[in-house]
């Protein structure tokens, strides 16, 4: 059987699926970045192989904020940027979309669609308050599983105010709160909360919130911040079946649309699980800018430069 | 005397120009880099605006390089513009105590030709306003050049960017206007490959602080990022519009006030009622989409984007904003740039097959 793969690399998780031709999953598989991109993507593909026996893929692409890397180490023929990833593959299994609100690791943003095309988007700017690693912190620092996080908050009696600007004022509100005597389920619902308003009050403001709203990325694994955008928003929020990975199936769709039946992928195969992948950088000093260049080394040959202002170093690859 | 000041963009050159033509030696400090924006970022207040910082950072090398009279514009009405040099002369007195800072008062072009000029370079009014007049003509060269590098782009960046800097060196000798009128036609010839632009071109119009828009190292060299996707720029700001209006005889500036009064109906400062008449000229002769790009905590752009967000419903047009300060990473600002331009090819494909059942639009073909 033939099919397409869609990775999507991202700070905290590292996604994968196996989308067959008419956008079934054959396979998904999710792993923790953990800081090594490289052995994250590894581990993904031996389970992605495991799972799709005797297809063969015919068409590869990445996205994510690792996705240059993942994109080189694969052969993909395609890296493309998260949002339009998301868009792609939420308004195909839901064609009525018009918001996406999308809450992931170290960045959370909003895509707007009408009649399934995305017409406007926003990033989170100059704070990471409110997103993945936050709560997990939160979650570390309560000593709860961060699995279990969101149920606490559905038990809550009231939710408390918490202060969500910045991550370190909200952490030291959440100490306060629980100093005098306030219960975890509180704090907790109130913490939903805070990340719900500054997420509504930053990046989406401005933006016009209708019906219907699809909730995706990590974050959404958690009832109680999914209850709070209701809460908030006064509206129902969808949570895909699929959401941890419609990023993934977001890049396998592109990289359908991109082989479009004609071209041959450049994919690397799923060996590439046992190749030995090597990234170093370097700063370079040939002028004040001081770049930091990285480099990416399959088996000790050098197929990926980047990061330099002037362009010499990458030239010389290409 | 050796005199410098702050990097302007492309329209460095023609200030340069300017400054040799009343009899200055002029020393251009190196190329803004890291170090000229961690120089300025060490000496600054913490959280004032980002040209503030590149261009502390500019004085600091240029005092490097041997320069000692210094040269900044001033006053910009309710913005904190009018307020930098106060500080950069405080900041840099205390650096080097002997240097002469002069901060050239931007609305008061009389002052300035008959009475400051004369005096710091002893020179006669008629010869200061002569080179306004070449600064005129230069910077009127350096625009056209500027539009015909972004469409050549768009064609083949790669022969665009061999060609940009043999025209760069082509302006830079341009010192007469003769030799500007030469050059007009020896850069014309250059870029002729790129005079028939593709139809489905995707075009995005460039509003915001005007620093931030002509300065690429501010900006990140957004322009070229943008021209190596294959999308056609608008940037209407330049330093001959901008002395223009300083002269008053700017007369498209009354057309953008009247523009803009729809969405702003009074200036809250620096450029913004520009920004806004800008930004809905663009929409009204069809471009794609507007990026909005500006300094972090800069106060009338920040009115601006209000104004931009209701013209971006009422007109349905894509507005991206980007507020940079020294801490923008440049993967960050690609990221946003490729969404950007993604969503409007996509919005621009609908727009195309608009008549199809949109059924047949969801599974790619």
């Amino acid at each position: 059987m033939e099919a397409y793969l869609g990775i999507d690399v991202g700070s905290i998780s590292t996604k994968g699926v196996v989308l067959s031709k008419d956008y079934k999953v054959i396979a998904s598989a999710y792993h923790r970045t953990q800081g090594k991109p490289v052995e994250a993507i590894k581990g993904l593909l031996k389970e992605l192989q495991n799972q799709s026996n005797h297809t063969k893929i015919i068409g590869a692409g990445t996205t994510g904020s690792a996705r240059r890397l993942a994109g080189v180490m694969l052969g993909a023929d395609i890296v493309k940027n998260e949002i339009i990833a998301h868009a792609v593959a939420s308004s195909y299994y839901y064609p009525d979309v018009r918001t996406i609100i999308e809450v992931g690791g170290q960045d959370s943003k909003i895509i707007i669609l009408r009649d399934g095309i995305p017409i406007d988007f926003a990033m989170n700017n100059v704070c990471a308050a409110g997103t993945g690693s936050f709560l997990e912190h939160q979650a570390t620092r309560l000593g709860i599983p961060i699995e279990e996080f969101g149920k606490y908050a559905l038990n809550a009696k009231f939710g408390v105010t918490i202060a969500g600007r910045c991550t370190v004022f909200a952490e030291s509100d959440m100490v306060h709160k629980a100093q005098m005597g306030i219960t975890t389920e509180d704090i907790i619902r109130g913490l939903c909360d805070a990340i719900v308003r500054n997420y509504l009050n930053t990046v989406a403001k401005g933006k016009d919130i209708k019906p219907l709203i699809l909730f995706q990325g990590g974050v959404a694994a958690n009832i109680g911040v999914k209850t709070a955008f209701e809460r908030a928003l006064e509206q129902q929020v969808v949570i895909p079946e699929n959401f941890l990975v419609m990023g993934a199936i977001g890049a396998a769709m592109l990289a359908q649309e991109y082989i479009n039946d004609s071209k041959i992928t450049k994919f690397a195969g799923f060996e590439t699980a046992n190749t030995k992948f090597i990234t170093k950088a370097f700063e370079c000093k040939d002028c004040p800018n001081s770049c930091e260049v990285i480099e990416t080394f399959r088996q000790d040959q050098i197929i990926d430069r980047y990061g330099d202002r002037c362009g010499k170093w990458s030239e010389e690859v290409k | 005397m050796k005199v410098a000041f702050p990097y302007f963009g492309y329209d460095t050159i023609a200030l340069k120009n300017f400054l040799e033509m009343l009899g200055a030696e002029v020393v251009l400090p190196p190329l803004p880099t890291e170090r000229t924006l961690s120089l300025g970022t060490k000496y600054s207040p913490e959280l004032i605006c980002l040209p503030f910082k590149i261009t502390l950072g500019n004085f600091i090398e240029a005092l490097e390089a041997g320069a000692d009279t210094l040269f900044m514009a001033a006053g910009a009405r309710k913005c904190r513009f009018g307020y930098y040099h106060f500080i950069q002369e405080t900041i840099l007195k205390q650096i080097d105590n002997n240097v002469d800072f002069y901060p050239i008062s931007q609305y008061t072009p009389f002052e300035f030709i008959f009475q400051k000029m004369p005096k710091i370079f002893s020179v006669s009014p008629a010869r200061v306003m002569k080179s306004i007049n070449f600064l005129l003509a230069h910077s009127r060269l350096i625009e056209n050049f500027r539009k015909l590098v972004r469409q050549a782009r768009v064609i083949d960046f790669t022969l665009a960017s061999i060609h940009e800097k043999h025209a760069l060196e082509i302006i830079a000798d341009a010192i007469n206007l003769m030799q500007i009128r030469k050059a007009r036609k020896e850069i014309k010839a250059l870029f002729n490959f790129a005079d028939d632009l593709p139809e489905n071109i995707i075009k995005v119009g460039l509003v915001g602080e005007i620093y931030l828009m002509l300065e690429p190292f501010a900006n990140h060299d957004i322009e070229k990022e943008l021209g190596k996707m294959g999308v056609l720029v608008l940037n209407n700001r330049s330093l001959y519009r901008h002395i223009k209006h300083l002269l008053h005889i700017d007369f498209d500036r009354i057309k953008l006030n009247h523009r803009a009064y729809k969405y702003l109906k009074e200036s809250p400062g620096g450029e913004a009622l520009n920004t806004v008449g800008e930004a809905r000229t663009f929409i009204k002769n069809g471009v794609d989409g507007i990026i909005h790009i500006f300094p972090f905590t800069c106060m009338p752009e920040n009115i601006a984007l209000e104004a931009l967000q209701k013209m971006s419903d009422d007109y349905s047009v894509p507005i991206l904003s980007l507020s940079i300060d020294e801490h923008t990473s440049k993967i960050g600002l690609l990221t946003r740039l490729e969404a950007f331009i993604d969503i409007l090819k996509r919005v621009k494909n609908q727009k195309a097959v608009s008549r199809v059942p949109r059924s047949s639009l969801l599974t790619p073909h």
